[in-house]
């Protein structure tokens, strides 16, 4: 089967969202790469933007912070240290088991990792992992018998800025809990020791090749979806959207 | 002694799933607001908008409000939280004082 290929670059947070959603609704099967600039937040639609969020340290920062379509946890998305995957195709092309399509998608990218020389796996719900520390986390819903999953590569990671951006309790965190986060998460860099984007997008459309057992064409967006895209970044804007919960 | 006015907060992190939790403002034993929220995964998302309207104004007590839950909750599809969940994150919320 044929996908569609869209090595997109950089976008701001609510363009990258509105630009997923369209993606979903209008249904041609796809997978996106992009990346984040400015950096930002993502938060689960089921989350609160208030709980979840340091708002005033994203502001002084200058960190978007945006509420996605699907559930799941908080993101940072760092500008410099992350490559994010979004994946569309017809619900009947995965298995009907929600927890089984994540296994697929998800093992496409561990084989990507591998591809690259990390010995990665699928773990829990909707991760990836190196020697049990996190490379990757991934989202998905689905409308209209189409699906939708997105997720993070992360490639280089700096653990205390994120906690100075995310509420992740009361306290103010120690540098003994950062170091304690620091042992659970990973990333290319540390994995591989070098960052060579090109090589890693190679190895992720080769580990979706090989894994969904598809083919790429490489292209750009519709003239509907941008269309779309235009009106749902006005939704990803708006206090109405982002502070529902 | 039970509450009946005043706002409960409630956290429930599922084992080996996610994170589960509620904001509950009551008002003469009755649901003035709810508000659920966490990591979780529900399939249709929009169906918790609609938990949170029906459960408004309903009396805080279980039997009522496990019945409404079983209701909407029928043919949504959870990952990460099992529907049992919702009914034990609500009920183990405590008062809080910050609003």
């Amino acid at each position: 089967m044929q996908f569609r290929l869209i090595i997109d670059g950089y976008r701001n947070a609510f363009e990258n969202m509105a630009l997923d959603e369209a993606m979903l609704l209008n249904g041609i099967p796809t997978l996106r790469l992009y990346k984040w600039r400015p950096s930002a937040i993502s938060i689960g639609y089921f989350q609160s933007m208030e709980e979840e969020v340091n708002l005033e340290e994203c502001k002084k920062q200058g960190i978007d912070v945006v509420r996605r379509i699907t559930g799941g946890g908080a993101v940072y998305h760092d500008e410099k240290g992350e490559i994010t995957y979004s994946f569309v195709c017809a619900e009947n092309f995965l298995p009907k088991n929600i927890l089984e399509s994540y296994k697929l998608i998800c093992s496409s990218l561990a084989n990507a990792l591998r591809i690259l020389g990390i010995e990665a796996e699928h773990a829990g719900i909707n991760d990836i992992v190196v020697n049990k520390r996190k490379i990757s986390g991934s989202a998905q819903t689905r409308k209209r018998g189409k699906v939708l999953q997105h997720g993070t590569l992360l490639l280089r990671v700096d653990v205390k800025k994120m906690f100075s951006l995310l509420k992740v309790g009361n306290e103010k965190i120690s540098d003994k809990e950062i170091k304690a986060v620091e042992e659970r998460v990973t990333s290319v860099e540390r994995e591989l020791g070098r960052i060579d984007e090109e090589e890693i997008i190679d190895a992720l459309i080769r580990g979706f090749k090989k894994t969904m057992k598809i083919e790429f064409y490489e292209d750009g967006f519709e003239k509907n979806e941008l269309k779309m895209a235009e009106e749902l970044r006005r939704k990803y804007e708006s206090k109405e959207w982002n502070f529902k919960r | 002694m039970k509450v009946r006015n005043g706002i409960l907060r409630g956290n429930l992190k599922v084992k080996g799933g996610k994170l589960i939790k509620c904001t509950v403002k009551l008002k003469e034993g009755r649901i003035e607001e709810i508000k659920i929220s966490g990591d979780f995964f529900m399939h249709p998302e929009e169906k918790i908008e609609e938990i949170e309207k029906a459960l408004k104004g309903m009396e805080f007590k279980k039997e009522g409000i496990e019945g409404k839950l079983n209701e909407i909750l029928k043919d949504v599809e959870l990952i990460g939280i099992d529907k049992e969940d919702f009914l034990e994150v609500i009920f183990s919320s405590k008062i809080s004082n910050s609003s």
